[in-house]
């Protein structure tokens, strides 16, 4: 779908990645467990696990793939994830 | 082509819908017949496994069961595989090849994706199956074939068929009993069911007892709007399984696509996003399926069985009296009950005005 954002859309917030976070943070807090946003630096975001998920490699590997799936689409400036 | 795995009616999942409930029983009731069987469903909504199944369930089951993606082929290639052919009939032909039609003597062949097939070569399929002789290519021999044949789609056909793209003829000669499969997302009560089916064959295939599934795993699931029907959920069942290391199935467990799209960029309801074509296939009319059910809450408190049973019921029996253009005797035929029984069901489900305007109609 081709549609151009508003630029501030395009920029990265902080507001912006909670509200990436946010769709899925009723799941995760329902299974004890919680994601919190650790700092935006320029284009790059920073999370991290917490809770019962924190130390699992398959639950790792979903947040990252899905909040940097995301992130991309929703924010055109947008680079790089780290799950810490 | 693919073996069969056996599949008895009493070993599959189907879950509680009423939709899904109706259709298997319309699987009991054709197992008997030799018709042709037009499947339409979704991608992953399960065509093949019905086809087995109606195959395991006919006098033809100790027969072949030969299934073919009538999509994998070419234009060219297509006629050869499905009614063999002779050495020498073309470049590489070097020896004589039975097609799968011969193949599936005495058994059913499966055409999967029948949609594909190009309309010069339907024209040779409605002669194959008007006259149940097949010609190889190169050939001038006509080799009888006794084999039932259960045709698969994902599109509506009749769609395809006012759009030019479908033999009209072929559609009629293949829609004798159609059954159309509901894609998933308009059963979620089925998810749970279907989910702790796969759960189990894909942790015992590791050795494991099935963990703990949180809620809102299932809420998730149940959310999540399942382009890929039931399949899709069979691998995110296999991914969980082959994942899952804390002993619990947490969200984490879940692929990154499920979770996303469950939660949504909104709480709203995900709006489906199925192709058009696709959409209007699971539309398809005529099998005996009620229509489709409201969703039902994650956690359906009660149901009343003896109303599910009357809504198969009548819907069943609506549909024989529309197959038997109301004549009760033939109806009743079809269901397989007494003729004074169908009366009495008839005034029991109240379905008398349809019953008579079918008859006037």
């Amino acid at each position: 779908m081709a549609c151009t954002l508003p630029l501030q859309l395009a920029m990265v917030t902080k507001e912006g990645v909670e509200g990436v976070l946010n769709r899925v943070r009723p799941y995760l807090r329902a299974d004890g467990g919680d994601i919190e946003l650790v700092g935006v630096d320029g284009n790059s975001v920073v999370v991290r696990l917490t809770g019962v998920c924190a130390g699992c490699p398959s639950a790792h590997m979903t947040l990252h793939v899905g909040i940097e799936t995301a992130l991309r689409e929703e924010m055109a400036d947008f680079g790089t994830l780290r799950v810490a | 082509m693919t073996t069969p795995q056996a599949v008895s009616m009493d070993s599959l999942v189907v879950g509680h819908s009423a939709r899904m409930k109706a259709v298997f029983e319309f699987l009991r009731i054709i197992g008997n017949s030799d018709s042709t069987v037009l499947v339409t469903g979704e991608s992953g909504t399960g065509k093949e496994v019905t086809a087995t199944v109606i195959h395991q369930n006919s006098r033809r089951r100790h027969h072949p069961f030969v299934a073919v993606s009538c999509a994998l082929f070419s234009e060219t290639l297509i006629e050869s595989e499905l009614f063999g052919h002779e050495r020498g009939a073309f470049t590489g032909a070097i020896k004589d090849r039975p097609g799968r039609f011969e193949m599936a003597e005495g058994g059913t062949i499966f055409l999967d994706d029948i949609d594909d097939v190009p309309l010069s070569m339907q024209v040779k399929l409605l002669r194959v199956l008007q006259n149940r002789t097949v010609e190889r290519l190169g050939g001038t021999r006509t080799v009888p074939v006794n084999v039932r044949v259960i045709a698969g789609t994902k599109r509506d056909l009749k769609q395809l068929v006012s759009e030019g793209k479908f033999r009209e003829d072929l559609f009629y000669r293949l829609n004798v009993l159609p059954i159309t499969l509901p894609p998933l997302r308009e059963r979620p009560e089925d998810i749970p069911v279907l989910m702790e089916h796969f759960l189990q064959r894909y942790f015992r295939r590791r050795g494991e007892d099935v963990p703990p599934v949180s809620d809102a795993v299932r809420q998730a699931l149940i959310r999540y709007p399942w382009p890929g029907n039931v399949r899709e959920l069979e691998n995110a069942c296999e991914r969980i399984a082959q994942t899952c290391t804390c002993g619990a199935v947490r969200v984490g467990c879940l692929s990154a696509g499920i979770l996303f799209r469950a939660g949504g960029p909104s709480l709203a309801p995900p709006p489906p996003r199925q192709e058009p074509t696709e959409d209007a296939a699971a539309r398809v009319p005529s099998p005996p399926v009620p229509a489709p059910q409201p969703m039902a809450p994650v956690r359906t408190t009660q149901i009343s069985l003896d109303d599910r049973i009357r809504e198969v019921e009548s819907t069943l029996i609506r549909w024989a009296l529309q197959a038997s253009g109301g004549n009760k005797s033939k109806a009743a035929e079809l269901l397989r009950i007494k003729r004074s029984t169908l009366g009495d069901r008839i005034n029991r489900c109240g379905l008398r005005h349809e019953a008579t305007a079918e008859a006037g109609g």
